[in-house]
């Protein structure tokens, strides 16, 4: 009877009391980690906030496209509230890793390996997802204005269409990057891209017949253009 | 200096040693026009100047239809011409493929290597395309250099009331407004100007730019007025030239004239900053009156690109224009037909604001500049309505009107130049406002 209560209740709670012993100064270590790091991160943020203030960061920034971006987006008071809490962001991730790594286990050691060889992948996501709206942007307005010059009546359209294909391109190529549905992705958008570009073009041999005759005769009829440059000079 | 004259005429050139007038030709596919070109440009070095030692130099730019022969080819009705009794010296002729990024500039360039190394006393160049060109162009152009300390000669034409609107909307205004100087055809394209200007101008670092383009007429007067040259104007009468202007569509003429104007105005604004006092530029020539060939312009046409052009670039002018430019240039996109105007204080408003961003890279500046031509083509519409039943007097007096406008608006472009536009500033106070609220707490 003596054997099966101790087999029953003593021996488990012996290991289970043997286990939390042991993981305990971890544990402990893991939570001072968490409560002073995310101390550290707050007055961190606080400082860089007001240095940035008192740097006048906010006048310097306002004048950028980034700055505007920050002052739209509502989320955030002001571009250096919106950096002190990027640099909070990052300490946290910081953090997390040192706790993670202090609770000293193989699972929470494989994360913080798996997580930091993920790092560089995620660096170049980002940099293709800044690079790419930058290209998207310049590209959109590239087209609005040649279309507007042109005298097209749907030039914000295609400019949109080029800023969304362009977009589409770079949130494919980052994903990519971070190894994320890779052939899901990949069919979708061309079967997307390839979906758009079919119906533009039934729409304009459709729709558009007498419009695309007349540009293409338009640029193809020797004498047209220099007929417009022959009433009027500019210089 | 960099070397970059072909070795034939580097050759040539030691062979002919020195030579006092250079007239220079830059080409490109015009054997259809620049013989009439050569055999005026040759007969005006004989006649006008028989004891001067003269080269014509034709920089040619890969002309696919025979240019050059025609250039050498090209024969002098030499005995109308030598009936005068003095000692004539033939003009010789080179014809040479320039080296560089195609366009004008780099033609001139050669030509002013040309005249450096031949020591020239002066120079003239005339477009290829001239057919209102006559041998007295020579003497109008050049003269005023030898005879009366003259740097550079600008010409003066009679044009009809409508041609040349970026000359007379934004170059001449412009350049009058910074620089004090009436010089009434800035980018003529025929000009006449001293072997120490041409030389002054190889100093320059800016043959990589549009100004190797066809930037270059405007970025020669604007140095020459710019740097302290004396300048003159000769009038030339009509100038009347070939149509085909090939490539030469507006968004590029905005690219090449208007932008390098823009960027001389970074280059110079030690000098112009300072006030100016208008100065007369001494006119040489005879004025005459001469007929103009009609021009017509489809109004309407301007008017839609205009409103199009705010109605969709909204958003890129909010980038570096003023609210209150903007708000007037919506209001004036609802306005059709004969009541359209864009008036001179908004126009002169968005010139200054334009060059302002432009200096202040608020965006790419191809961009700014395409983004310019709707707007240009609105106010050149305005224009055509208001000028329609004026004669040529009263149009030169509406400019006149314009120019003043531009003068007296100037601090707004000092306001402009370096500072925040009035939006971006009212932002960044309402910024510093609240991080001065935000150290105090």
């Amino acid at each position: 009877m003596q054997s099966l209560i101790e087999k029953a209740f003593l021996i488990p709670f012996q290991r289970l009391a043997d286990q939390f012993s042991a993981i305990l100064p971890g544990l402990v270590t893991v939570l001072v980690v968490l409560v002073v790091g995310g101390a550290v991160a707050f007055l961190a943020r606080r400082i860089t906030e007001k240095l940035l203030q008192l740097l006048r960061f906010d006048r310097m920034m306002m004048e950028t496209e980034l700055g505007s971006m920050v002052a739209r987006s509502g989320m955030f008071r002001a571009p250096s509230d919106f950096a002190a809490r990027l640099l909070q962001g990052v300490l946290w991730v910081l953090i997390i890793l040192i706790a993670l790594e202090a609770a000293a286990t193989e699972m929470t050691h494989n994360l913080v390996v798996r997580f930091v060889n993920y790092v560089p992948d995620l660096i170049t996501a980002l940099l293709v997802l800044l690079l790419g709206s930058l290209v998207a942007k310049f590209l959109a307005r590239s087209a609005l204005l040649a279309a507007v010059n042109a005298q097209w009546w749907g030039a914000r359209l295609v400019a949109g269409a080029v800023r969304v294909l362009v977009l589409s391109l770079t949130v494919v190529v980052a994903l990519e990057q971070l190894r994320i549905g890779r052939t899901a992705l990949l069919v979708a958008f061309a079967i997307l891209f390839a979906g758009v570009v079919i119906a533009l073009a039934i729409a304009f041999g459709l729709a558009g017949r007498e419009m695309a005759r007349e540009w293409l005769g338009a640029r193809t009829r020797p004498g047209d253009k220099r007929e417009e440059e022959e009433v009027f000079r500019h210089l | 200096m960099e070397a970059f004259l072909p070795a034939e005429l580097e050759s040539r050139l030691k062979e002919v040693g020195e030579a006092d007038i250079i007239a220079g030709i830059p080409s490109y596919n015009n054997a259809r026009t620049i013989g009439h070109v050569v055999r005026a440009v040759a007969a005006g070095l004989a006649k006008y100047f028989p004891e001067r030692r003269s080269i014509l130099v034709n920089s040619d730019g890969a002309s696919k239809d025979g240019t050059p022969e025609v250039v050498l080819k090209a024969e002098v009705d030499t005995d109308s011409l030598f009936l005068v009794a003095h000692p004539v010296r033939p003009v010789q002729r080179l014809s040479t493929p320039y080296h560089g990024i195609p366009g004008k500039g780099s033609a001139f360039r050669t030509i002013f290597e040309v005249a450096r190394r031949l020591n020239a006393k002066a120079c003239l160049v005339v477009d290829s395309d001239l057919r209102s060109i006559t041998p007295q162009w020579v003497d109008l152009l050049v003269r005023p250099v030898l005879e009366r300390n003259i740097d550079f000669v600008a010409p003066y034409y009679l044009r009809h009331k409508y041609d040349g609107t970026i000359t007379n909307g934004i170059i001449y205004p412009l350049t009058r407004a910074l620089f004090g100087k009436s010089v009434r055809q800035p980018i003529g394209g025929d000009f006449g100007f001293s072997g120490r200007l041409a030389a002054h101008y190889l100093t320059k670092d800016v043959w990589e730019t549009d100004v190797a383009r066809f930037g270059i007429d405007i970025w020669m007067t604007v140095t020459a007025m710019g740097d302290g040259f004396h300048i003159g104007q000769s009038y030339l009468g009509a100038k009347l030239h070939d149509a085909k202007d090939p490539g030469a569509d507006l968004t590029a003429m905005f690219r090449q004239v208007v932008g390098s104007l823009f960027s001389l105005m970074g280059s110079y604004q030690a000098v112009w900053k300072e006030p100016k006092a208008p100065e007369a530029v001494p006119m040489f020539g005879f004025p005459f009156d001469v007929g103009v060939e009609p021009i017509t312009v489809d109004v309407n046409r301007m008017i839609r690109a205009y409103a199009l052009g705010v109605r969709d670039l909204d958003e890129v002018y909010r980038a570096f224009l003023s609210p209150e430019t903007r708000e007037s240039l919506s209001a004036w996109a609802k306005v059709e037909g004969e009541t359209f105007r864009i008036p001179d204080v908004l126009w002169v408003h968005l010139i200054y604001e334009y060059a302002a961003a432009h200096h202040q890279k608020k965006m790419d500046r191809d961009h700014l500049m395409q983004s310019l031509v709707p707007l240009y083509l609105g106010r050149t519409a305005s224009f055509v309505l208001e000028v329609r039943e004026s004669n040529a007097l009263q149009v030169e007096e509406r400019i006149e009107q314009l120019c003043r406008v531009f003068v007296e608006e100037k601090p707004y472009l000092l306001a402009h130049w370096s500072g925040a536009p009035p939006e971006k500033a009212e932002k960044a106070e309402k910024v510093e406002k609240e991080e001065s609220r935000a150290i105090a707490d």
